[in-house]
């Protein structure tokens, strides 16, 4: 999907302002437990809080950047981990074909039959909700998705003309298969695979925090439980609520413009 | 004259019907593998977990050489998977250990997705048609619709159904307080069941997390391609109406496109179904989770591997029952 440069830049505001905030959560020290002062309880906004408090008279402002810790890091491990799996599978069986192809789509094939969610809760349920964990499962259950497309545009680039150049220049397989195809002709597709696990782990994370029992757990903030936590609080403060919706809404919508900026033309 | 193209018709007819056995026979050979694939796969995480289901049981250290031999957790891997296979094919999942305690895997699968089948066909048939209505209009145009189709589908499935509840919720509640409605029959408890609840899982479900984009994005794709082909051009030449010409080379496509959706619904039942407190596969999976009860999770997660499988394998029948060209290479 072709883009205008006007909205790229704007779909950009909202996942580079998530790592500034993820920059500053690291950097100062906001105490989740301290925060807490009945006294403010579902105040408006005002200079010194700018989204006003929570029904507990929590800083809406201060859980809502603290919440980036609690899927930026695990996502870019998500990310790590589907690269580590997919691209060097996905290349193995488009560069080779025959034999090792059919069984590296075999076991793309398996993994992605178990759906996404329920491969991440059965990781869940066997090894702990820690960020770690699932970080590790949502790379791995994305990995078929990557690498299918990897494998896709390998095997159309196989026998291309350059290829045959390469090789008839004496060129190395790893040499042809890793910067004339990989890096050529698969990063931006990569690149777009992995804005958008970004964007699934985004979900992910919420999710989970939103339902409760695996994700982040009160009083930590995740802007998931943020949302659980201001559930039926009526004639509270509104923002409360809607910041981290915003928030959820708007990285994954940022997220999703960026990819489908990397796109290709003849990529649907 | 006559005998001669009847006989050749026959035999390019018999050729068509045999290759399209191949082909089925061939689709449904690899579905049997990607399920036993996806068993191995639950297997092996369940091996490699650090404790096992005994360690949850009250007096399951007592019963431990029994319940080892009974479950196989004494075998190694290779023994514990055939050993599970060999009992599935017998309709044998073992039973619940801390969901609902003794109660058959088998049973409580089956009813579970039997409930939950109610919200999946008829999100997936939902989004598909809005999809394709829109895609009918927007496609080869530069239309503002395509964004809002976008920004709209992109939430995640739980915000929709929590914004739609809050929303309902809220609107209902300042209706009631200032008196202008009674209380309405489908305004219900958490615990009852409610029409309600049901349709915006299912309106959550068909739109949100990108599925309605996604399908929407596939066939505008495929209209442009098909409305620019050259037998659209020789319809349209003749003066004859091209939706009639078209629909039917939509199918295919769709088909497929339908068929890769289904995974991430069953992500959306899980949400939607502990979001908006209905009772089916999704709940029972989280709540079999959270209890590590691991005999049901593990049915539960196969038979959600057995549905994505199947939606695969009838999309590929879909497209070689509906398109000739395909039959040809086994």
């Amino acid at each position: 999907m072709s883009r205008r440069p006007e909205s790229v830049f704007l779909g950009a505001i909202p996942p580079a302002l998530v790592l500034c905030a993820w920059g500053v959560s690291v950097l100062t020290d906001y105490d989740v437990v301290a925060d807490v002062d009945p006294s403010r309880a579902g105040l408006g906004p005002s200079p010194a809080l700018p989204f006003g408090t929570d029904h507990m008279g929590r800083d809406v402002f201060w859980r809502t950047v603290t919440a980036s810790e609690a899927f930026v890091g695990p996502a870019l491990v998500a990310c790590a981990v589907a690269l580590a799996i997919a691209v060097p599978l996905g290349a193995l069986a488009g560069y080779s074909g025959g034999t090792t192809a059919r069984a590296v789509r075999y076991l793309f094939d398996v993994v992605a039959s178990v759906p996404r969610f329920v491969l991440v809760l059965l990781a869940c349920m066997i090894y702990g909700s820690d960020p770690l964990v699932l970080a590790t499962a949502a790379g791995a259950s994305y990995a078929p998705g990557l690498g299918q497309a990897v494998y896709a545009r390998l095997e159309a680039l196989r026998g291309a003309e350059f290829v045959l150049a390469a090789r008839a220049h004496g060129l190395s397989d790893a040499r042809i298969l890793g910067r004339h195809l990989l890096w050529v002709n698969c990063r931006r597709l990569v690149g777009r695979h992995l804005l958008y696990l970004f964007g699934f782990f985004l979900i992910l994370e919420t999710t989970l925090s939103y339902i409760g029992g695996f994700g982040i757990e009160e009083p930590q903030p995740s802007w998931g439980n943020m949302l659980a936590f201001e559930f039926g609080q009526h004639g509270m403060n509104p923002l409360a609520t809607l910041v981290p919706a915003a928030a959820i809404w708007l990285t994954v919508l940022g997220t999703v413009i960026v990819a489908d900026a990397l796109a290709e033309p003849g990529d649907v | 004259m006559s005998e001669a193209i009847e006989t050749t018709r026959n035999l390019a007819r018999d050729r068509a019907v045999s290759s399209l056995a191949i082909q089925i026979g061939f689709r449904a050979g690899w579905f049997a593998l990607t399920l036993l694939g996806a068993a191995f796969l639950v297997e092996v995480l369940l091996w490699a977990s650090p404790g096992d289901p005994i360690d949850l049981l009250p007096n399951g250290e007592d019963l431990r050489p029994l319940l080892e031999r009974e479950w196989g957790l004494d075998l190694p891997l290779a023994a514990r998977f055939l050993r599970f296979v060999g009992r599935a094919l017998q309709g044998d999942l073992g039973t619940s250990l801390t969901v609902h305690p003794g109660t058959p895997v088998r049973e409580l699968v089956v009813d579970a997705w039997i409930r939950s089948m109610g919200l999946l066909v008829p999100s997936l048939l939902a989004s598909l048609a809005t999809a394709l209505a829109l895609a009918w209009w927007t496609a080869g145009t530069p239309s503002k619709l395509r964004g809002l189709v976008q920004v709209v589908s992109v939430a995640p499935v739980f915000l929709f159904a929590y914004l739609l509840v809050v929303g309902i919720n809220d609107a209902t509640f300042a209706l009631l307080e200032g008196g202008y409605i009674d209380r309405p029959d489908w305004f219900a408890l958490p615990d009852q069941p409610s029409w309600v609840r049901t349709a915006l899982a299912i309106a959550a479900m068909a739109i949100g997390s990108g599925c309605l984009t996604e399908l929407h994005a596939g066939s505008e794709n495929e209209l442009v391609q098909i409305r620019t082909s050259g037998f659209i051009d020789a319809v349209r030449a003749r003066g004859g109406p091209a939706a009639p010409h078209v629909l039917p080379n939509l199918v295919a496509p769709l088909a497929t496109l339908a068929a890769g959706r289904v995974g991430f619904l069953v992500g959306g039942l899980v949400v939607v179904e502990k979001v908006l407190l209905l009772n089916g596969a999704g709940a029972l999976m989280w709540d079999a989770c959270l209890k590590r009860d691991y005999p049901l999770a593990m049915g539960l997660a196969i038979a959600a591997a057995a549905i994505v499988a199947l939606a695969n394998l009838v999309g590929d029948l879909v497209r070689f029952s509906v398109d000739p060209r395909l039959r040809r290479r086994p």
